[in-house]
């Protein structure tokens, strides 16, 4: 094997170059290599493992709402607008600028058959570029000084075979090396971002908690609007106390949950005038700018500032401790800029900080990621967005970008299916189940559901409950769900895949699905006797009862 | 006592379990699962529930290690009865297949809850039937084993299945099954997605092994289709078991999968049964004793050949019931 044009045979391979010392080990696995290794020095951009690329590539972008899928390396441009650029760079990406002139896929890569992925992401950010002809795994270490060795970012390699079938294994060795505690529960429930957004109100959220009895949701999630500003995450005066806010979602027997953005911080919140020395610089020691939106500057909160880790931890706590036990965490990424913080450490561990002090402080309380990074994410949440936002309108035309399209949320609902139930609950964004106020048709509304259902994915619904609303099709997603998907055709150029999925809550279910032609089929396994479980504890001698059988359908 | 404790002779753990309860006074002939007797107090359909004296536990107590040489850990895992109907006088070899067709997916249900514990890392499910194998009970049962540790046959399935994998890229019972169908001199009864037949290494006389065709790495994941045809193999197989001598055929039924919770990938793993039976011949029994016991290696006094032919010829009409 070739490592950098070094042939390697042995235990270990060590080279020295100008500002670093790195040592390599590759281990052998069923499905190919692992290189494992140490490196210390002053560490920036390191290549540590080259191979040849393909004319066609599967790649991906760092986080929840960037691409994931199939290029064609000849011209290919990571197209980001103008007015992105100005507003929200880092949100593509940590090293923006680098994404903007090279081709590049952050945290695997894959070809016809073969797949390259980092297995965590710690310190260094890790990605792959394409460069003549070649696949280069690098890591990034954002000028990091390690003085003595430190762990590198595993990469494995994984040859002969199909490639969907690839990144399944590649997701279950990122689940071994990471190896994530989250919850058992994959969540349904309604939040209100795709029909109120800004605009939420209290009375909105009574009339729609009335209206839901009929869904039997699990959680209802007020998203952005109910909060002071960005960065002062108590109710603004519109909106009771978190108490009641919570006990009131409670009387229907849902969980209640909150949208916020806990790295995030506005230029006219408190927490800004108040202490500025809690946000991230820039190299002359003034707050850096995160990002533009809600027509405000957006600052990071520094995750290593000893106060800014105490407040962090305190938003949670309240919440937590008013009854709030389903999060969803927006705009991660700004805890992941690159900038000075009050401790020198990379933008990944400091993200990796700040994630450890949110999920300490809410215990088991389910952690919703978004605009988040992917693989530095991992076992801190719960559920994951694995896609740009859905909307309303559904635009095979438009630019694939992390813009709001249900045509690319869904294409990544597909592509990303394999980190499900592996990493954490995928979370195809929400369902937008209504045919009033809406550019969907019958077909893409049920395109949708019916790929999240399959894919056994978390089904959140966004409607003002009081519309017209696709019932039925909200139901059979939820039929859907419970079995072991594969999807076939990632590598297809036309978007159109094949979904199997064995052992769904009503058996085996295959779905075509084109995503152009706005077209899909179902096709259903035979008929079989369906069980109902009845589980009784004996108490005298404590034993457990297991008692099946069959579902009488018709009752 | 519940323990488990560890031989570093041979890597095995091994169950003790020698507390028993006052064992209930139960009028002669009396059956403990027909329904309202002892552990069942009213009708059912299927039922699994935790064993009375079970070699594994839930809760079970913790073990104090007091050396590192003699090293014990706690049983903890869970075993269960499995019982498949409340007819009485029933058996696999003539229950309605829609019956096992529920009682595979009872099987599938336990497998999938078993292994959301993260302390289980395999789920056996097996049945004794018959004296000769132990078995005392005639009403339809069998029973499951919630492992914390991996046993040592499917530590070495694993490692065999892998090997395989990391030399050829692909399954090894996928391999076999192509390979049988090609020769077809060992096959015992097949159709669409399943097939039975006595394995070229077949280590009992009447040993028969049954997979899907499609690569399957547990029994939750066949399709409503492959548990049909699943069930109509094991009636068939166990029904050919008693025309074989014309006798209530002894066996041991046997289900392997992939392990659970073990961070490590057995996706070459490939969902079977084993069926074996002590029966050599009429009234004689292949004894497994020094030789098989001690290392392993067994010695079968019938070609499997020959075995695969005599079960085959066996009539079974499947509409009987
Ligand atoms: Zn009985
Ligand atoms: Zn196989």
């Amino acid at each position: 094997m070739n490592i950098l044009n070094n042939y390697f045979d042995g235990e270990y391979l060590e080279f020295n170059k100008d500002n670093y010392s790195i040592k390599l080990k590759i281990e052998k696995i069923p499905e190919g290599y692992i290189i494992r290794g140490k490196v210390k020095g002053k560490l920036g951009k390191i290549d540590i493992f080259d191979d040849f690329a393909d004319e066609d590539l599967f790649i991906n972008n760092w986080q929840s709402w960037s691409p994931t899928k199939k290029i064609k390396v000849l011209n290919y441009k990571y197209n980001i607008p103008d007015d992105w650029k100005k507003t929200a760079k880092y949100s593509a990406h940590p090293m923006p600028e680098y994404l903007e002139n090279n081709i590049i896929s952050d945290y695997f890569i894959a070809k016809k058959n073969k797949v390259y992925g980092f297995l965590t992401s710690k310190i260094a950010h890790p990605f792959f570029e394409v460069k003549d002809n070649k696949i280069i795994a690098c890591l990034e270490y954002f000028e990091k000084n390690a003085d003595e060795y430190i762990d590198i970012e595993p990469l494995i390699i994984l040859e002969n075979n199909e490639m969907e079938k690839l990144l399944e294994i590649y997701a279950d060795y990122v689940k071994f090396e990471n190896n994530p505690k989250f919850s058992k529960w994959n969540p349904v429930g309604w939040s209100s971002w795709y029909h109120y957004y800004e605009e939420l109100t209290w009375q909105d959220t009574l009339k729609n908690l009335e209206l839901s009895k009929e869904y039997n949701y699990e959680v209802f999630q007020l998203d952005d609007s109910w909060q002071k500003d960005i960065g002062d995450w108590i109710p603004k005066d519109s909106f009771p106390g978190f108490d009641i806010i919570a006990n009131k979602i409670k009387e229907y027997g849902y969980i209640p949950g909150l949208w916020l953005a806990p790295f995030s911080v506005s230029e006219i919140s408190e927490v800004f005038l108040k202490h500025k020395d809690w946000l991230v610089k820039d190299e002359n020691g003034e707050p850096k700018v995160a990002y533009i939106n809600w027509r405000k500057n957006i600052y990071a909160l520094d995750t290593t500032h000893p106060e800014a880790q105490e407040h962090l931890k305190n938003i949670f706590l309240n919440m937590r401790n008013n009854g709030i036990h389903y999060f969803k965490t927006d705009f991660l990424f700004a805890g992941a800029i690159p900038g000075k913080r009050y401790v020198e450490v990379t933008p990944i561990e400091a993200y990796n900080i700040g994630m450890k002090i949110i999920r300490e402080a809410i215990g088991e309380d389910f952690i919703l990621g978004c605009g988040a990074p992917i693989l530095p994410s991992i076992g801190y949440v719960d559920g994951m967005r694995i896609s740009a936002d859905t909307a309303p309108f559904y635009k095979p035309n438009d630019l694939d970008f992390v813009y709001p399209n249900a045509y690319y949320a869904l294409r990544n609902v597909i592509t990303r299916y394999f980190m499900n139930g592996k990493w954490w609950w995928n979370d195809p964004d929400c369902l937008i189940l209504r045919t009033e106020d809406t550019e969907l048709n019958d077909k893409i509304i049920e395109m949708y559901s019916y790929v999240s259902g399959l894919l056994n994915n978390m089904i959140l619904q966004s409607d003002d409950l009081s519309k017209t609303i696709k019932k039925d099709v909200y139901f059979n997603s939820l039929k859907l769900r419970g079995g072991i998907p594969h999807v076939k055709g990632l590598m297809n150029d036309n978007y159109s895949f094949e979904i199997e999925a064995f052992n769904t809550n009503i058996g085996n279910v295959k779905m075509h699905v084109d995503l152009e032609k706005i077209n899909f089929k179902l096709e259903y396994d035979e008929d079989y006797p369906q069980l109902n479980k009845n589980t009784v504890l004996r108490e005298e001698d404590n034993r457990l009862f297991h008692y099946y059988e069959e579902r009488d359908n018709n009752a | 006592m519940l323990e488990r404790r560890f031989n570093p002779i041979t890597g095995e753990w091994v169950m003790i379990s020698s507390s028993r309860q006052k064992r209930p006074n139960l009028p002669k002939d009396s059956c403990p699962i027909c329904p309202g007797v002892l552990e069942l107090p009213g009708e059912y359909d299927l039922v699994s529930f935790e064993n009375r004296f079970p070699a594994l536990k839930k809760d079970a107590p913790n073990v104090e290690n007091n050396s590192n040489v003699l090293i014990k850990d706690k049983s903890q895992g869970i075993c269960e009865v499995v019982v498949y109907t409340e007819k009485h006088n029933s058996e696999l070899s003539y229950m309605p297949i829609y019956q096992i067709e529920k009682l595979i997916n009872m099987w599938a249900d336990r497998t999938k809850e078993l292994s959301s514990y993260e302390f289980i890392k395999y789920v056996f499910i097996f049945e004794n039937k018959g004296k000769e194998v132990g078995a005392t009970l005639p009403h339809p049962h069998g029973q499951l084993y919630a492992f914390p540790f991996l046993p040592p046959r499917i530590q070495l399935k694993i490692e065999s299945l892998e090997k395989w994998y990391s030399e050829k890229n692909s399954c090894a019972i996928c391999d076999i099954v192509k390979e049988e169908k090609e020769q077809n001199e060992r096959i015992v009864y097949e159709t669409e997605n399943i097939i039975a037949l006595v394995p070229f290494y077949a280590r009992y006389p009447y040993e028969v092994h049954v997979y899907p065709k499609r690569h399957v790495e547990t029994i939750y994941e066949l399709s409503n289709k492959e548990k049909k045809e699943f069930a109509e193999v094991l009636r068939v197989i166990t029904n050919k078991y008693n025309g074989l001598f014309n006798m209530p055929f002894p066996y041991m039924m046997m289900f392997f999968q992939k392990p659970f919770n073990i961070n490590k990938t057995t996706h070459f793993f490939h969902f079977h049964v084993e069926f074996i039976s002590p029966m050599r011949g009429p009234n004689l029994i292949k004894w497994v004793a020094s030789v098989e016991s001690g290392t392993w290696a067994f010695i079968n006094p019938i070609e499997p050949e020959q075995a695969a032919k005599q079960l085959r010829d066996v009539e079974v009409k499947l509409d009987e019931i």
